[in-house]
């Protein structure tokens, strides 16, 4: 199995780590782990999560 | 009269020769009425809200004046003029029932003979709108049919996304193999017909017991990963008492049963006393008992305007059951309007309303999910997924309230004989027997 691409933060220089971060959509308040730069706080939302989990969520939540 | 003033102007019908009449949505105190008079058998007047919701926060604001012809009612089809598309198409495959109520849109047992499954083959070709298409089968009561899962499998063989079986749940409880039979033919949902919490409430609507039987059903449909919505019709002085109570209820029984559709009665059909303002029970009045009976687990702002057909034709409420409470996901926002009545959101509601009325199939009902916080994104999604649950409502109209204007944005439609025909056009029923 291949080794995870290490993501490094383009302003810091700085590894990505995998941390809890928190999310809000139409008023309601999410958290899930994502990479995220220890020097400036910037996350990166992979194209994968935003097209997966993060649109389950949104359909879910969406008024008919 | 003192202490009146007209709303709005809309279109409705003489209620025992059903002329088009001009009518007036009349304020008088908190609450509105319709109000229409007919040369030949003169001043007619409903109740139509109560006053306890603001009637134009909730209908986004109706349009003061009538148009100049009054819209069409003729049970003929859906004209150019009908401004929704179909959300779901309602199938009668049979006449007969195996209930004898004293309240029923359809009034079955009209003697004629259910059609051969060849010709409901041959309707469901025509209906169906490959992979969009949502089909209840109704009546009459369906199961009374044998060959109900050969219906089933034939609207999924011609492109039906979705099959829902509108019953009363006497034969799915009595036959134990049926509720298996229809999954595997590919029925999506069962609407089960449930009064209330409390014998003497069936006893009075459906003259006989039938509690022990509804349990019944929902194991059956539980047993077969079929998701149950129950289906109140809510009588004032019945069952109105009892809402919260159904509520409990369902929630208690999920995620088998994935919420509740109240339907305030009607007098269609079989109309056997043609009803007083007492007799009406509002769409604001429902919401009012809602909030009052669940002890404000659900607030007012929770439920929505429907969307889909007219504002005051129903609402809904979309929730998660978790830890045995209801959380809710929708709530009113402020400053947006009421309701987002555009020309196209049928198609929206039918996905809307099959995520959370079907049970989902395969791995995700078993997936592994740690933790019990809904704030865990994966945690929501599973819950959302195995135990979502909607509180909706559907007002219909009968000879008596019937206002055309809302008739106009209907998506419940009847197919009969290649046409297909709001509800309330197609069930509707004169008062002149009485």
């Amino acid at each position: 199995m291949a080794e995870p691409k290490k993501l490094i933060c383009v302003s810091c220089n700085r590894e990505l780590e995998m941390k809890k971060t928190d999310f809000t959509y139409l008023g309601h308040s999410f958290f899930t782990d994502l990479p995220r730069c220890p020097g400036c706080g910037t996350v990166y939302i992979s194209e994968e999560l935003v097209k997966g989990r993060i649109s389950d969520v949104e359909m879910q939540l969406e008024d008919k | 009269m003192t202490g009146e003033r007209i709303h709005s102007e809309t279109w409705s019908l003489c209620p025992v020769c059903l002329k088009r009449l001009p009518a007036i949505r009349m304020v008088r105190g908190r609450e509105i009425f319709l109000r229409k008079r007919c040369p030949s058998h003169g001043l007619f007047e409903t109740v139509i809200w109560r006053g306890f919701l603001d009637f134009n926060e909730w209908t986004g604001g109706l349009p003061g004046n009538r148009t100049e012809e009054p819209p069409c009612n003729d049970a003929c089809g859906l004209c150019p003029d009908h401004l929704q598309q179909t959300c779901c198409v309602i199938l009668d495959i049979t006449g007969r029932c195996n209930l004898e109520c004293s309240v029923c849109f359809a009034d079955p047992g009209r003697g004629r003979e259910d059609p051969p499954l060849s010709a409901i083959r041959a309707s469901l070709e025509k209906l169906v709108e490959k992979g969009k298409t949502l089909v209840q089968l109704s009546g009459g009561e369906p199961t009374v049919r044998d060959d109900l899962p050969e219906i089933v499998a034939a609207a999924k063989e011609v492109g039906a996304k979705y099959v829902q079986l509108n019953t009363n749940g006497l034969r799915l409880a009595t036959d134990r193999e049926l509720a298996g039979r229809l999954a595997l033919a590919g029925l999506s949902f069962v609407f089960l017909q449930f009064d209330g919490t409390e014998e003497p409430i069936h006893q009075q609507i459906r003259n006989r017991p039938l509690l022990d039987i509804k349990r019944k059903v929902i194991e059956r449909c539980a047993d077969a990963n079929l998701g149950v919505t129950l289906v109140p019709t809510l009588i004032r002085g019945v069952n109105t008492h009892n809402i919260g109570e159904i509520i409990r209820f369902a929630v208690d029984q999920s995620p088998a049963v994935r919420g509740v559709h109240f339907q305030p009665v009607t007098y269609l059909g079989r109309v056997t006393a043609l009803p007083s303002d007492n007799d009406r029970f509002t769409l604001d009045e429902l919401i009012r008992e809602i909030v009052r009976q669940t002890e404000g687990i659900i607030a007012a702002p929770n439920l929505l305007p429907s969307c889909c057909d007219h504002p005051l034709c129903g609402f809904h409420g979309d929730f998660v059951v978790h830890n045995g409470n209801l959380v809710p996901l929708l709530a009113k926002k402020e400053t947006s309007s009421a309701c987002c009545c555009t020309p196209a959101p049928a198609d929206k509601n039918r996905e809307f309303v099959a995520r959370r009325w079907q049970r989902p199939v395969g791995k995700e009902e078993g997936e592994v999910v740690t933790g019990d916080d809904l704030r865990d994104m994966e945690v929501f999604l599973h819950h959302v997924r195995n135990h979502g649950f909607t509180l909706t409502a559907m007002a219909f109209q009968d000879a008596g309230n019937i206002d055309l204007a809302r008739l106009r944005h209907c998506s419940l439609h009847v197919y009969d004989d290649g046409r297909l025909v709001p509800f309330c056009s197609y069930f509707l029923t004169p008062w002149k027997d009485h």
